[in-house]
């Protein structure tokens, strides 16, 4: 009996450290290619320690590297930080990052150089990106930094071709960012693939110094410099061609472009953005939920057990935003909510409630039957995929709820009955007229 | 040449079906002319005013249209010409089976109706 009760306190108190788990620091496991990277981009691993990831680093070849143990995945998210690496130590592979993506529903992000090695192309294979060759660099002779070498591989990247979503790269700015590294490129069609940071119209991607003998894997504003994925399991990943991007030397570096040189400025604007994208990819921002729904008729309080057609109802929904580990309310104007049985037979916008918690709609059902469904479908660049359906029956008008006689109907109702008596006279005269042809 | 054709066709129809015909089936002849104008009628007022309720006109067509089928029937198995393939079934035994179909034909289009 006490062994009982005691499993039941353990079982208790392990349901409320997973309750808890939001709160707790975030598991970060992060891939070096060698410990000098701890230093080198080390602003950017105080900022993640700062705002509550536990960081785990390890060197990519370590060979008792393992992202889960007895079935449970250790870490929430990771970071590889290793471009040159040709494989993985210990159990983690190409297969294992997927499934950590796929069944952990964990984050990583990813930043290569033009050293990267297969192992890190074939993971992007598997995201949907797909990497330029060892060796190849974006190049673009118009907008590179007084402070290159001669290969204009470091390039300008102006506000404009960064992504316009606040949540995944913050707020706009007019300073440019620095980028040096590797180009990618990714389906257009594929929905789930977000251009975060693309070039300009004059880039490509190839080996710097070399001339061009293929078309270039890249150009234009097709070339990616940083790309992102949102799973359907709302997984997040970031690849991002250049590692130098994270890197004290860029955040601290003053940005003045060599060509049509504009306006010098101090500092680039490399390190809000790397902050604003780990945030984004390690879900501190735009991570959305529904945490209740509600639905009755108007003027009642409680479901009714079914709906009738043409009834005035009330759905009611709160959606709640994660603001730094809290669940706030999340409060746009462009929520829909469909009243759906195969096709939406409604859809309408939902409206703020006057305590600004919640979103409601007041509507008539139509004049259908059936099984609906009350629908929010929420899906928002930057924003993890909403979706909430509430199924409901809805029947026809009882027997008794129909209007009885109506004026229009009353010459069906007349046919009817004159078939009717009709027949009646009909029976009358057939049967006695052959009687009196038999008298005959 | 063609109408005198049609002419003499439709008069030499009439009065074989005049002379011919036993009154016992001109009388079903006319209860059928009967329901197929009321069925008409009713057509019209639907194009008319619109097929609003419309399990009312569905079943106050369909209860001259089913009036009208069996008293075709009715017609078809009464007929002496057809005598030789109706040995088994007696003229009063089909009008047994006509009224019959017409309870069950009438208690659908009531319940139907409105």
């Amino acid at each position: 009996m006490e062994s009982f009760s005691r499993s039941v306190f353990l079982l208790l108190a392990l349901l409320s450290v997973s309750q808890c788990k939001s709160t707790l620091p975030k598991k970060t496991l992060v891939l070096l290619e060698n410990l000098y990277m701890k230093d080198t981009h080390s602003i950017f691993f105080e900022d993640l320690k700062s705002r509550g990831c536990q960081l785990t680093f390890k060197l990519a070849d370590d060979p008792n590297l393992a992202l889960s143990k007895f079935g449970e995945y250790l870490y929430d998210h990771l970071i590889i930080f290793a471009p040159s690496v040709e494989e993985f130590g210990g159990t983690v592979d190409v297969q294992a990052i997927t499934d950590f993506i796929d069944n952990g529903a964990g984050n990583v992000l990813v930043a290569v150089s033009t050293e990267i090695g297969d192992i890190l192309r074939d993971l992007g294979m598997e995201v949907g990106i797909e990497l330029d060759e060892r060796g190849t660099a974006v190049i673009d002779h118009l907008n590179y930094d007084v402070k290159d070498r001669g290969d204009h591989t470091l390039l300008v990247v102006d506000p404009g071709s960064v992504i316009d979503a606040e949540t995944i790269v913050g707020k706009k700015t007019k300073t440019p960012a620095l980028f040096q590294g590797v180009g990618m490129t990714a389906d257009p069609d594929n929905p789930l693939i977000l251009e975060i940071m693309t070039g300009t119209t004059t880039s490509y991607s190839y080996f710097p110094g070399d001339p061009i003998k293929e078309y270039p894997h890249a150009v234009g504003k097709g070339t990616l410099l940083i790309a992102g994925l949102q799973a359907r399991n709302n997984a997040r990943v970031i690849f991002s061609g250049s590692i130098d991007f994270f890197s004290n030397k860029l955040f601290a570096s003053p940005v003045l472009k060599s060509v049509r040189s504009g306006s010098e400025f101090k500092q680039s604007c490399n390190q809000e953005l790397a902050k604003a994208i780990s945030q984004w990819v390690f879900k501190e921002k735009g991570v959305i939920r529904v945490s209740s729904v509600k639905h009755h008729k108007i003027g009642e309080k409680e479901p009714p057990s079914a709906y009738t057609i043409k009834d005035n109802v009330h759905y009611e929904i709160v959606i709640e935003e994660l603001v730094r580990g809290q669940w706030k309310p999340f409060m746009l104007t462009d929520v829909q909510m469909e009243f759906f049985r195969i096709d939406p037979f409604v859809r309408t916008y939902l409206n703020k409630t006057a305590n600004k918690k919640a979103y409601y709609a007041d509507f008539m059902l139509p004049d259908v039957y059936g099984v609906f469904q009350f629908k929010v479908d929420y899906n928002r660049i930057g924003y993890t995929h909403l979706f909430s359906t509430t199924q409901v029956s809805v029947r026809p008008f009882q027997h008794t709820q129909y209007e009885r006689f109506i004026p229009s109907a009353y010459p069906y109702y007349m046919s009817a009955f004159s078939m009717m008596i009709g027949l009646c006279f009909f029976t009358f005269v057939f049967l006695h007229y052959r009687d009196k042809e038999k008298k005959e | 040449m063609s109408s005198e054709n049609i002419v003499s066709v439709v008069q030499q129809f009439l009065q074989s079906y005049r002379s011919k015909t036993p009154t016992k089936l001109k009388l079903v002849d006319a209860y059928l002319a009967y329901i197929m104008l009321t069925g008409i009628i009713q057509f019209v007022y639907c194009a008319l005013v619109g097929t609003f309720p419309f399990n009312s006109f569905l079943s106050g067509f369909i209860s001259c249209v089913g009036s009208f089928v069996l008293g075709v029937c009715l017609r078809i198995q009464t007929n002496p010409q057809n005598r030789s393939q109706f040995l088994h079934i007696s003229p009063e035994r089909a009008f047994a089976d006509f009224l019959f179909a017409h309870v069950v034909l009438h208690l659908v289009v009531i319940n139907f109706i409105g």
